[in-house]
C-alpha cells in the first residue's frame, strides 16, 4: 500500500502544488510491495563518477564553480573515503601540489590560484590535506602558514563576534563552522579569536528552533555592539545547512565557554522538534527538508541527519545521556520498556532509504531528487548523510579521558583550552555493533565524524600532528552504560 | 574607448588597450588533478585578472575585466571583492550618490541581481553599494519586484532584514551621521506579508519576515502597546491555520509568538482542541458555536491535525501533573503510532522525557 499524499486542505497553493508534484515524482521510487530486490547502494557506479571527475577533471558548466575549486576536490575526495576507498601516493601527490597552489601570500586559502582568501576554500584545503596529506617536506600540512592563517582570521573579526567569510564581504554562520573547524585541526584557538562567537551563534536561532544564515549586528553609532536587550534578529529563516553550521560551532565552542565568563545558550529542545520536523513522511521516503514547508533534497541527509549526532554532545539522545535505562512507557510498543533509546531520534532506516531509492542517479552520482543529475556536491552530503544514518558516532566520555591522560602538556599559558579542545574533538567514537545497514553489509560506508566529516582516522592523524600529540589506542569502545539490547543489522 | 564586456569573439589578448598587461596562467608548474574544462573566454578574462591582481591596478578598465568575469561566473568572489576595492578607489569622498560610476554601477546591480539571483554575491555587492548611496527604500522597491518572481529566495529575504535593521534599526546612521531610526521604511512591511501570504500561506520566508518585523527588531511606532499586537498577530495565525491547518509554517508562528511573549501554550488550548481529533467529535461539540477568538477549522479541512495534536500535548506537558501528563501521552501515542509514524522516536523521547519529569527525575534541560 502506497503512503499517503500530502494533504492541502482543500486550499491549494503554490507550495502544496510544487510539494504534490514531487510527491508524484517520488512515489514512483518507492519499491513495490512485491519487489524481492534488495536495496541496493551501487557503489561501483559511483566510483566510476568519482572517478570521471577526478581524472577527467569537470565540464564546462562547472564555471560556475570555479572559484569553489578546494570544495569539488573536497567533495571528490572525501566521498572516496566514505566508500572506503584510499588513493595512490601518486594522485595524492599532485592532489597536495593543487592544494597548496590555492594558499594565499598573506595567509588562508583562495578558491583557486590567485584568489582572495576565504573561510570556506580554506576549510575545504585543509580538510583536503587532512585526507591526502602528511607531515613533511611537500606533504601539505607543514606547508600550511599558520601564523599568516591565525592574523587572516584575525583579520576578518567583527566586534559581534561574527567573521565575514573574506574581505569586503560577508557574514554567516558557514564561515563561523569553517573557521573554528581549521582553527581546532591547526591547534589554532585562542579566547581572543572566539570571544563573542558564541553568543553571535546563539543570536542566529529563529523562533522556529533551526538557525538562520547571520543575524543584525545592531552596531552603535560608535560601532560598539549593542547591550541587551538591543534586537539582533537572524536574518533569514531557519535553515538545515545554516542550522549544521551552528550547532557544529556551538558544539566546537563549548571547550572554551567551560572555561569563559560568557554564558550564552540556545534553546536545544526547539532545535531538536525543528529537526526532526524536517525529516519528510513516508511518501518522500523520509528525506530531509532544508526549510518548513519546502522540498526535500539529498543534500539534507547530512546538514540536518547528521545535527542529530551532535546533539548528543549537548545532552540530547544516545544512551550516554539516558538518565535511566528503565523508563516505562505506553505507547503500546515494544515490550513496555525502553531498551533501544540509542537509536536516535530520527527515522534512521527511512532516511537510508530516500537515499538509496531516490537519491542515486541511473548513471552513477548522487543527487537531489529524481529526476535532476548527480553533482559533486549531493554525492558527497548523500554519502555522509547515509553513513550518519548507517553509524551512531557519539562523544564518547572514556574516549576523552584517555587524551586527557595522555596529555603532554607544554609550559604555553593557553594549555587548559587547547587540552580540552583537543579532548572534545577526538572523543567521538564509533559505537561497535550498533551500526543499521539498510540492504545488509554490502551498503555499508565508513563512518564519518559529526564535526569534521571527515573519518574518525582522518581527523585524529591531523589533529594529533597540530597539537604535537600522540593518539593513544581504542579502547573497546562500547558506551555506559552498556548497552541492553544488541542491535541488528 | 572600445569596451570588452559582451561575449563577442575578440579576447582580452586581442586588445590592444590590454596589451601592456602579461596575462598570468592559472597553474604554473603544476599539473592539477580534476580539472574544470573552461572556455577559451574564461581563461583569457581570468588571466588577465590574476595579473590585475598581481599589479594592484585599480582603473577603469578593470570594472571592465571584472563585469566580464562575473558575467561568466557569478560566484567569482574575488573578482567581486576587486572590482569593490576598484570602485571605492575611483570615488571621490564622500560620494554624491549621483557620481555616474555609482549610478552606472547600482544600474548593472540590477540587471545582474536578476540574472544571477541566487548568487551570495550579487546581494553582497547591493549590500556594499547601498552603505554609499544610502538609499534604502530603493532597495525594499527593487527587492519587492525580485520576491515576485522566487518568493522564497534567500538571499533576497536576508538582505531586505538586513536593510530594515541597517537603516531602520537602533543603532542605524543617517545620511548626515545621526543616529536615527528610520520608521518610514517599515510602514509597508506588514501589507506586504500580507499580500505574500493571501498569494500562498505556506510561504514560511513570508511567517519568518512576520515575525522580524513584527517582534524580532524592537519596537515599531504605533505598535506600542503590546497585547493588543499580541492579540492581532494571535487572531492572525488562527485564521491562516482555520483555512488550511496542516500548515507548519503558520503554527510555527504561533508557537513563536506564543514563546517570545512568555504566553503559556495553554491559554490556545480551546482553540486547538477543534483541530486534534477527528471531524466527528469537533462537530458535534462545536457546531454551534460562534467564536471569533477561536476559528474552526475550513470544512475540507484533513482533520485530525497533527500540528493540533502536537500543540496539545506541548501545553498539557508544561501544565504538569499526572492527568494532563496522561493526556499528553495518549496524543503523542497517537502521534507515534497513526498521524505521525516517520517521527515515532521523538514522540516515545517526549513520553519518557514527560515521565522522568514527573517521576521528580531530572528532566532535559531546554538550553545549553
Amino acid at each position: 500500500m502506497l503512503p499517503p499524499k500530502t494533504t492541502n486542505d482543500g486550499f491549494p497553493t503554490p507550495t502544496s502544488l510544487s510539494q504534490s508534484e514531487t510527491e508524484e515524482m517520488l512515489i514512483k521510487h518507492i519499491p513495490d510491495d512485491t519487489s524481492q530486490k534488495k536495496p541496493t547502494l551501487d557503489k561501483k557506479m559511483h566510483m566510476s563518477f568519482l572517478v570521471r571527475n577526478l581524472v577527467q577533471g569537470f565540464p564546462e558548466r562547472y564555471i560556475s564553480q570555479d572559484a569553489s575549486q578546494p570544495w569539488l576536490l573536497f567533495w571528490t575526495v572525501q566521498a572516496f573515503s566514505v566508500l572506503q576507498v584510499g588513493l595512490d601516493p601518486g594522485n595524492k601527490q599532485r592532489i597536495i601540489d593543487k592544494v597548496l597552489a590555492w594558499q594565499h601570500p598573506d595567509g588562508g586559502f583562495g578558491g583557486g590560484p590567485g584568489q582572495a582568501a576565504h573561510l570556506l576554500p580554506t576549510y575545504a584545503s585543509v580538510c583536503i590535506l587532512a585526507i591526502v596529506g602528511r607531515p613533511g617536506p611537500g606533504g601539505g600540512w607543514d606547508q600550511i602558514d599558520r601564523e599568516k592563517m591565525y592574523k587572516f582570521f584575525m583579520s576578518l573579526k567583527l566586534k559581534d563576534g561574527s567573521f565575514l567569510v573574506a574581505h569586503h564581504s560577508e557574514v554567516d554562520v558557514r564561515g563561523i563552522y569553517c573557521l573554528l573547524m581549521v582553527a581546532t585541526f591547526l591547534d589554532l584557538l585562542t579566547p581572543e579569536l572566539v570571544e563573542g562567537t558564541a553568543s553571535f551563534v546563539a543570536s542566529c536561532q529563529t523562533y522556529e528552533g533551526g538557525f538562520a544564515s547571520s543575524s543584525h549586528p545592531s552596531y552603535s553609532l560608535s560601532g560598539d555592539v549593542l547591550p541587551p536587550p538591543a534586537a539582533r534578529p537572524p536574518l533569514g529563516e531557519a535553515h538545515g545547512g545554516y542550522t549544521f553550521c551552528a550547532l557544529a560551532s556551538w558544539v566546537l565552542l563549548q571547550p572554551y565557554l567551560e572555561l569563559s565568563q560568557e554564558k550564552p545558550t540556545i534553546d536545544v529542545s526547539n532545535l531538536l522538534r525543528w529537526l526532526v520536523h524536517m525529516q519528510g513522511t513516508f511518501i518522500e521516503l523520509g528525506g530531509f527538508k532544508g526549510r518548513t514547508n519546502k522540498l526535500v533534497d539529498g543534500c539534507y541527509s547530512w546538514w540536518c541527519g547528521g545535527s542529530f549526532a551532535l546533539l548528543e554532545a549537548l545532552g540530547v539522545g544516545g544512551i550516554q545521556n539516558a538518565n535511566s535505562d528503565e523508563v516505562p512507557i505506553d505507547s503500546g510498543t515494544g515490550d513496555g520498556v525502553w531498551d533501544d533509546v540509542d537509536e536516535g531520534l530520527y527515522n534512521r532506516m527511512a532516511l537510508q532509504e530516500y537515499i538509496i531509492y531516490a537519491g542515486q542517479h541511473p548513471t552513477g552520482g548522487l543527487r537531489d531528487k529524481p529526476p535532476k543529475n548527480a553533482d559533486a556536491y549531493h554525492t558527497l552530503y548523500c554519502l555522509s548523510g547515509l553513513s550518519s544514518a548507517q553509524h551512531h558516532v557519539f562523544p564518547s566520555h572514556l574516549r576523552k579521558k584517555q587524551f586527557l591522560d595522555s596529555w603532554k602538556s607544554s609550559d604555553s599559558t593557553k594549555d587548559e583550552l587547547r587540552k580540552r579542545s583537543f579532548g572534545s574533538i577526538l572523543s567521538w567514537i564509533e559505537e561497535e555493533g550498533a551500526s543499521h545497514i539498510l540492504g545488509g553489509t554490502e551498503n555499508r560506508l565508513n563512518a564519518t565524524h559529526p564535526l569534521t566529516n571527515l573519518t574518525i582516522t582522518h581527523t585524529e592523524a591531523i589533529t594529533a600532528h597540530f597539537y604535537e600529540q600522540d593518539v593513544p589506542a581504542k579502547q573497546r569502545s562500547a558506551p555506559t552504560p552498556t548497552r541492553a539490547a544488541a542491535a541488528t543489522a | 574607448m572600445p569596451r570588452k564586456l559582451d561575449f563577442d569573439d575578440s579576447l582580452f589578448a586581442d586588445l590592444p588597450e590590454w596589451a601592456d598587461v602579461t596575462p598570468v596562467e592559472q597553474y604554473e608548474g603544476v599539473n592539477p588533478v580534476a580539472p574544470i574544462f573552461y572556455t577559451p573566454e574564461y581563461t583569457d578574462a581570468t588571466n588577465y585578472f590574476r595579473a590585475i591582481v598581481q599589479s594592484g591596478e585599480k582603473s577603469e578598465r578593470v570594472l571592465d575585466l571584472t563585469e566580464n568575469i562575473i558575467r561568466q561566473n557569478p560566484a567569482h568572489y574575488s573578482a567581486w571583492q576587486y572590482r569593490y576595492e576598484t570602485l571605492v578607489s575611483l570615488l571621490p569622498t564622500p560620494t554624491p550618490s549621483s557620481h555616474p560610476l555609482l549610478t552606472a554601477e547600482v544600474e548593472l546591480m540590477d540587471e545582474l541581481a536578476v540574472l544571477f539571483l541566487k548568487t551570495y554575491q550579487v546581494w553582497h555587492h547591493r549590500r556594499l553599494l547601498v552603505q554609499i548611496t544610502r538609499e534604502p527604500q530603493r532597495e525594499l522597491d527593487f527587492i519587492k519586484k525580485g520576491l515576485q518572481v522566487d518568493s522564497k529566495n534567500y538571499h533576497t529575504w536576508s538582505y531586505r532584514q538586513w536593510i530594515l535593521g541597517f537603516f531602520g534599526g537602533k543603532g542605524s546612521i543617517s545620511k548626515e551621521g545621526d543616529e536615527e531610526i528610520d520608521e518610514d521604511l517599515w510602514a509597508s512591511e506588514l501589507d506586504f506579508v500580507d499580500t505574500l501570504l493571501a498569494t500562498d500561506v505556506r510561504n514560511n520566508s513570508a511567517w519568518h519576515h512576520r515575525f522580524f518585523v513584527v517582534w524580532a527588531c524592537g519596537v515599531r511606532e504605533g505598535e506600542e502597546d503590546r497585547e493588543r499586537v499580541l492579540k492581532r498577530e494571535l487572531i492572525y495565525a488562527k485564521q491562516a491555520i482555520s483555512l488550511a491547518p496542516s500548515n507548519p509554517s503558520a503554527w510555527n508562528y504561533l508557537r513563536g509568538i506564543l514563546a517570545h511573549t512568555n504566553t503559556p501554550f495553554s491559554s490556545l488550548v480551546t482553540f486547538a482542541e477543534a483541530y486534534a481529533y477527528p471531524r466527528e467529535s469537533v462537530d458535534a461539540k462545536q457546531r454551534d458555536i460562534v467564536d471569533l477568538e477561536n476559528p474552526l477549522p475550513s470544512e475540507s479541512a484533513d482533520l485530525p491535525c497533527a500540528e493540533a495534536m502536537e500543540f496539545l500535548a506541548d501545553a498539557w506537558e508544561v501544565e504538569g501533573g499526572q492527568e494532563k501528563i496522561d493526556a499528553a501521552v495518549t496524543m503523542w501515542t497517537a502521534l507515534a503510532n497513526e498521524r505521525d509514524v516517520m517521527r515515532k522516536k521523538y514522540w516515545e523521547h517526549r513520553i519518557r522525557d514527560a515521565h522522568l519529569g514527573l517521576r521528580g527525575g531530572q528532566k532535559k534541560t531546554t538550553t545549553a
